[in-house]
């Protein structure tokens, strides 16, 4: 990631191999997003500094950003979703409920 | 590179001002303290609603931070307001045994709240004069110990505001310098990045020691951490696990080796850059690294805190427009250009430098401005 490369665009991606983003601006359901010469729908309204899913995370499926693992998906989540508290959960201090 | 200009406290030590320090041992003593406060200038006041029947860590946790804060280079003098004769010299015995500045005390049993102020103010007044005639002199940047926080984390922190203070650490350690980060909390999910970068494998284990007894600790109290770290206000912008808060939260101690991990309030036996194990919340850090000996601190914040300290200037940073904005009276350091504008986080890190060294030799924050002196030296806890 380069300091260009931020003000250009709406998402920025902080590792390559995370398969969230990160939002740079609000962004609202329908705008066409670019992410590595890709065109991504957003799914949802996603505020600034909120993740976006680049691809599709099943289920049980990390969640990766800053190329370290944050989470796993607790349903599964499409591409261009917004991806939060309703959709990831922590790995850690796990009640296991 | 600009020059320092601090004072040389009489222990010997650099420091970006110089306190005189009201500092009351007890919950009932804290009137007498303010009064004191409110009658003399320039004084600083430590008060909190502990120091009474306090038994084991509580007591422990209580007096290292106490003592830690009456030793900071910041601090030139010392006024104990207690309220009986037996503790209250205790204190200042052990404070004295400690270090060459001067320690006095007053107290409210058989004085009154009144007697105390009275006796305490003339004392303070004497102390404030005295501490008038220090003038600034040169120093380096290694000469001080850097505090590090983040607090109001939000997903510009990981992104801009935390590695661009990562950088000034790297430098500041590149010129030999002492810093010191904490939060134990947030730390989980991100302690295997911590242990690689550790100086040998006792650090590297007291790293991963440290955060694993703080996640039993919230699984024993059968807590779930969402919520309570990450906060509402972490969660409103963007983050959604402790893992992701922690990862981001580590940047702002650069990259560079960690020489050790230090216990609450403890200073750092040497220089390089120290992990505190502390509770996490903003103000209960801020207060156990002044009490290990940080003299200034920088804070990064996504959505804007206002904490500040009585003892040391609090620098905040935000990479974050919109806090920018909104939180502009607590903000000292605004890299939000990094997004809005495209420029490197080395030119947000230069920035960062460059206010690091004007507080250091006299610039005051915005907390320090706006009276922000929040003391919280918190037993036990996450």
């Amino acid at each position: 990631m380069n300091g260009e490369e931020l003000k250009r665009s709406k998402i920025v991606l902080l590792s390559a191999g995370d398969n969230v983003a990160v939002a740079l601006v609000p962004i609202q359901k329908g705008d066409i997003l670019e992410n590595s010469g890709k065109n991504i729908e957003a799914r949802d309204d996603i505020d600034f500094g909120h993740k976006i899913a680049l691809r599709d995370i099943k289920k049980d499926d990390n969640v990766i950003k800053y190329g370290e693992i944050i989470g796993v998906a607790k349903e599964n989540i499409m591409a261009g979703s917004h991806v939060h508290v309703h959709n990831v959960k922590s790995l850690r201090a796990d009640k296991h409920e | 590179m600009s020059e320092l200009n601090a004072y040389l406290n009489p222990d010997g030590k650099a420091a970006p001002r110089n306190h005189n320090l009201i500092l009351s041992l007890n919950s009932f003593c804290n009137t007498a303290a303010e009064s004191i406060h409110r009658s003399v200038t320039p004084t600083v006041l430590i008060t909190h609603p502990h120091g009474r029947n306090e038994i084991g860590i509580n007591k422990e946790r209580l007096l290292k931070s106490l003592i830690g804060n009456a030793l900071n280079p910041n601090v030139f003098s010392v006024l104990v307001v207690g309220y009986e004769n037996k503790s209250t010299s205790a204190f200042v015995n052990e404070l004295r045994a400690k270090t060459k500045k001067p320690v006095e005390s007053v107290l409210v049993l058989d004085n009154g709240t009144l007697g105390a102020t009275r006796e305490g103010a003339e004392i303070a007044s004497r102390m404030s004069q005295i501490n008038s005639e220090y003038s600034r002199e040169k120093f380096s940047i290694s000469d001080f110990i850097i505090g590090l926080k983040c607090g109001g984390s939000d997903a510009t922190s990981g992104i801009v505001s935390n590695p661009a203070v990562g950088k000034t650490v790297d430098r500041i350690m590149n010129m030999k310098g002492t810093a010191i980060f904490s939060e134990t909390t947030e730390i989980i999910g991100a302690e295997h990045i911590l242990a690689k970068r550790a100086a040998n494998n006792k650090v590297a284990l007291d790293i991963l020691e440290a955060a694993k007894r703080n996640e039993e600790m919230a699984m024993s109290l059968g807590v779930d951490l969402i919520g309570t770290n990450p906060v509402p206000d972490n969660i409103r912008g963007g983050i959604s696990t402790i893992e992701e808060k922690s990862i981001a939260a580590i940047m702002k101690s650069g990259s560079g080796k960690i020489n050790g991990v230090l216990d609450y309030a403890a200073m750092p036996p040497d220089r390089g850059l120290y992990f505190m194990d502390s509770p996490s919340a903003a103000t209960e850090v801020v207060t156990a690294i002044t009490a290990g000996g940080a003299s200034i601190i920088l804070f990064t914040t996504g959505s804007g805190n206002p904490v500040g300290s009585p003892i040391a200037p609090v620098i905040k940073i935000t990479g974050n427009p919109y806090a920018a904005k909104k939180m502009r009276e607590h903000i000292d350091v605004d890299i939000s250009e990094v997004i809005t504008e495209g420029k490197s986080l080395q030119v947000g890190s230069d920035k960062v430098y460059r206010i690091l060294e004007k507080t250091i030799s006299g610039r005051l924050t915005k907390s320090e401005i706006l009276h922000h002196n929040e003391f919280a030296p918190i037993p036990v806890g996450l």
